[in-house]
């Protein structure tokens, strides 16, 4: 079956970030410095192809950018400069945008005053929001107890209410991707009992990002595992022990301890991303799109306002501490409700399932009697 | 009888000869042989110590003929005349005996090998005391130049001999200088202007005073030898115009391949179909646009139209992919919006500044795909939806899928081919064509411009496809290699050559045919043949096929190669 071009691809590829694209003329070093590239899975060469070629529903159904953790090997071994590990990065924020069904992710990806402008108006709704409520139900000069500004019970149930429906979006996008890459393709043929299987791949590439650990270069992944191990600590935090967190004047020690190494993880972590950008210290700092700034500009600040909001509290000033709070929330809930579902934090999700996805494609290669080194259907 | 004092030298070669053949062996062997006064073995016979040797024992013992047991005769043969010369013998005095290739380098049995050697050591003691003193001979030579063709290669020759004082005859078949690359826009890789390199090639031509330019004229004979040609012109009135020229320089050119028989482009039939040449004239004109009279949306460039096939020409005509990567460019110039897609079997970018230029053809975004040599991409109508005249079906190796593409406009990039009158110019001047047509230069590394047929030289395509700066050296090459000949005033012969006693001659004329190198005139009024020396290679065919043995072939007389056979006998 032939495959219509399209040779628009590439300039769509652009506004996500690629760069020189059609530069590379497949002599494969990339392919070939890649640790990962193994049979069936041969990249970043073949997407780089599928790109230039301009073959749509080929680069969708891919898995390939996901298995990539831009190590940026490739791009230093490319003689043309064609950049093939920036490549995978701008497919991987394509394939968000493809597999979002709401079309939010494609306008934030592609222009990035609107992603400010959602900002803005997230802040903006957050603020008076919150600012309403709680000269309604209290006083701004009190913190915590009866009376709070914020009570923690009330933030507590505006968590989960938000991360529901966020949630809700992200497990629609994470059903579309297996739709796209999986459900879609009647060749690939995994059963029921291939999926309950491999399901442990989930949790492992989740908690450990294993696979990044096994690039040459170490450095990048303990960099990540403690940014998102610190991510995941202040998230299990807020959404389970909040009260806790948040409750004076008797302080917990356990519940604070966890909190203060993830707050001072986070701030490190995303301070030394922001300066190695700044810099280019590193290949894959060396291109940054504007959401990689937003993303990173936006946690630090998240951190930030947290950490001083409590630190106010604890120092006996909850005017301070209230708006800082309430600044700790303007950020919060613009950064979670874009980046979770439609950008960048969506991917805590694709990459296990990548992982788990491609586990599972051998293994229907393998159970169908054909070499894993042929083609995967696509 | 003439006392003869031989010296056998035989040369180790290194380890070359030494290996397999005892070299000390067969110097004492040859020690044995009368007339051999002194036999000497040594590491490198060739080397300033082993010439000086040589010349040490003529001038001291008196040698009067020497043996040299050693590589091939190609190889070494004028060095060790050369010390003869300088021994102050004559160096026809000289035989030698190849137990390089002929021995060491194809017998791996030690003891055979070794008598095998002595056998051929043997028989050239034997021949070498029958060698008689030849003398070099003369002829003139004429400083005028014929050049045939009148494009960019044959101009560059006639302006290099001209400008250095010598009088060119430049004789252009059409009623145009300027060739092939007159119908060029621009010029890959530095995108300079073909017109411009033509024009200033033209006016300098016609402005030469030692240039005489024949238009819509061809060569009608040409006779005589190096430095001695008698040629006739025929001008476009019908009238021949007897010119004497020392010197050929063909230049005739090539062909482009016409593409109607490539049945899966439908050229001829599809107007969206168009020649690289038809494209050219397109950039000329500053038009691009489809049959419809539109510009373009997207155009395709196909590589390898007739070239690296099994069904037409085998060979790569080698400027087709930088001139197609210099399509993307232009179209891209003219039209930016437009898509370029390259369709290539292999990218061949080796000449000076083309890998670069391939690189600038992937930054203003050609989209470049491979298809399998031996296959053909499949034009097809585009479907109602498609914003595209044509697509073209391409099975891309790159990525490993058949792919559609879209098209507008598909241009292929037709190959060089031999020119028809190729057979007809090689009759002319007596040169040979390969099998595909194209002229064969004398050695194809060391001597790229001579031919067989001495004073006659070839230059730019009439050789093989070639891009325009290595047809202006070929031309620049060929006019060097004339000069030097005009700049002796006189042409040394080789003394080998064949001789027809003229009193035993029948005027059969078996041999007049039968000359590969058309070296043998016959008087009509005499009813003699007789060998031209000067165009003589001594291959020898005459003096085997001469049924009176009037034909002797000077160096290879019976006498001597009959003694040899006794010898290795």
């Amino acid at each position: 079956m032939a495959v219509q071009a399209d040779p628009r691809l590439v300039a769509e590829l652009e506004t996500y970030g690629a760069q020189d694209v059609l530069k590379c003329y497949h002599c494969g070093n990339c392919t070939a410095v890649c640790p990962f590239s193994k049979e069936p899975f041969i990249f970043p060469r073949k997407s780089m192809r599928y790109l230039q070629m301009g073959l749509r529903e080929k680069l969708k159904s891919n898995l390939e950018p996901w298995l990539c953790y831009y190590c940026g090997e490739c791009s230093e071994q490319c003689p043309r400069e064609a950049e093939p590990g920036e490549t995978m990065m701008s497919m991987r924020r394509w394939l968000t945008a493809q597999y979002d069904f709401t079309g939010i992710s494609n306008l934030l990806y592609r222009s990035w005053y609107m992603e400010l402008l959602g900002i803005v108006i997230l802040a903006a709704a957050t603020g008076l929001g919150f600012y309403a409520y709680g000269t309604a139900h209290g006083s701004i000069h009190v913190y915590d107890g009866a009376n709070a500004f914020l009570p923690s019970s009330f933030i507590h149930a505006f968590d989960w209410t938000m991360g529901s429906i966020l949630g809700t979006f992200l497990l629609i996008n994470c059903l579309r991707m297996w739709w796209i890459t999986m459900g879609r393709d009647p060749r690939v043929k995994v059963t029921p009992a291939m999926y309950a299987r491999r399901a442990w791949l989930l949790l492992l590439h989740f908690f450990t990002q294993k696979r990044y650990s096994e690039c040459d270069r170490k450095g990048p992944w303990r960099h990540h595992i403690v940014l998102m191990l610190s991510y995941v600590t202040m998230l299990v935090l807020i959404m389970g022990f909040l009260p806790l967190v948040q409750a004076g004047p008797k302080v917990n020690w356990w519940v604070h301890a966890l909190g203060y190494a993830a707050t001072a993880g986070l701030l490190v972590t995303v301070a030394m991303a922001l300066l190695g950008r700044v810099r280019k210290t590193r290949t894959h700092y060396k291109h940054s799109h504007e959401t990689d700034w937003i993303f990173l500009i936006m946690l630090f600040y998240v951190a930030l306002t947290g950490i001083l909001q409590h630190v106010c509290h604890r120092l006996g000033s909850p005017y301070a501490a209230n708006v800082l709070y309430l600044a700790h929330l303007m950020g919060v809930v613009p950064m979670l409700v874009l980046e979770v579902p439609f950008s960048k934090w969506a991917h805590m999700c694709y990459r296990p399932l990548a992982m788990y996805f491609s586990h599972l494609q051998i293994d229907a290669l393998e159970a169908q009697g054909r070499d894993v080194a042929e083609t995967l259907p696509a | 009888m003439e006392n003869h004092k031989i010296g056998v030298y035989v040369c180790n070669c290194g380890t070359n000869i030494n290996k397999v053949v005892d070299c000390e062996s067969v110097a004492s062997h040859a020690l044995d042989q009368p007339g051999v006064v002194c036999a000497k073995s040594y590491k490198y016979m060739c080397s300033n110590p082993g010439q000086e040797m040589i010349i040490k024992d003529i001038k001291e013992q008196g040698l009067n003929r020497v043996v040299i047991s050693a590589c091939s005769p190609r190889m070494h043969e004028t060095t060790f005349r050369g010390a003869l010369s300088k021994a102050g013998i004559n160096p026809y005095f000289l035989e030698m005996a190849n137990i390089r290739e002929q021995c060491s380098w194809v017998h791996t049995d030690l003891r055979a090998a070794t008598d095998k050697a002595m056998d051929l050591t043997r028989g050239a003691v034997r021949r070498v005391v029958h060698h008689e003193a030849l003398e070099k001979r003369f002829v003139d030579m004429c400083p005028v130049t014929l050049v045939l063709g009148g494009g960019i290669t044959g101009m560059s020759a006639a302006l290099e001999l001209a400008e250095s004082g010598n009088l060119v005859y430049l004789v252009e078949k059409t009623g145009a200088l300027g060739g092939n690359l007159a119908r060029v826009d621009l010029t890959a890789p530095y995108l300079d202007s073909a017109r411009d390199l033509i024009r200033e090639r033209i006016l300098r031509v016609k402005a030469n005073p030692n240039i005489t330019v024949f238009l819509d004229s061809r060569l009608d004979t040409l006779d005589g030898y190096v430095g001695n040609f008698k040629t006739m012109i025929q001008t476009p009135t019908g009238e021949k115009v007897p010119v004497d020229v020392g010197s050929v320089v063909v230049a005739t050119g090539y062909k482009p391949f016409d593409p109607t028989p490539v049945k899966a482009f439908g050229y001829g039939t599809n107007p969206d179909v168009i020649t690289s040449f038809e494209f050219e004239k397109m950039l000329r004109s500053g038009n691009i646009v489809t049959s419809k009279g539109k510009p373009p949306r997207y155009v395709t460039i196909i590589h390898c139209v007739g070239s690296r096939s099994e069904e037409f020409h085998p060979y790569c005509s080698r400027v087709c992919c930088m001139t197609a990567l210099k399509y993307g460019q232009e179209v891209k110039s003219a039209l930016p919006e437009a898509f370029v897609y390259d369709l290539y079997i292999d990218m061949h970018a080796f000449g000076k500044g083309c890998e670069d230029f391939y690189k600038q053809a992937s930054t203003i975004r050609t989209i470049f795909l491979m298809y399998q040599k031996n296959t053909s991409p499949q034009l097809l109508p585009a479907g109602p939806k498609d914003d595209c005249g044509m697509l073209l079906r391409v099975d891309d190796r790159l990525c490993g899928e058949e792919v559609d593409i879209p098209t507008d406009l598909v241009v292929l990039m037709v190959g060089m081919e031999a020119r028809e009158d190729s057979a007809e110019v090689a009759r002319l001047v007596n040169i040979s064509r390969d099998r595909d047509g194209w002229f064969i230069e004398s050695h194809p590394k060391l001597d790229p411009v001579a031919t067989t047929t001495e004073g006659v030289y070839i230059a730019g395509c009439c050789q093989s496809p070639k891009d325009i700066n290595e047809s202006v050296a070929q031309a620049r090459a060929a006019s060097a290699r004339i000069m030097a000949k005009i700049a002796k005033g006189r042409l040394e012969v080789d003394a080998v050559f064949a001789e027809v006693t003229q009193d035993d001659c029948s005027g059969c004329r078996v041999c007049n045919d039968l000359c590969p190198y058309s070296a043998i005139e016959f008087d009509p009024d005499a009813r003699k043949s007789s060998v031209i020396s000067a165009k003589c290679k001594a291959c020898g065919a005459c003096v085997t096929a001469c049924p009176s043995a009037a034909i002797k072939g000077r160096h290879f007389t019976d006498e001597q190669i009959f003694a040899q056979i006794e010898g290795v006998l």
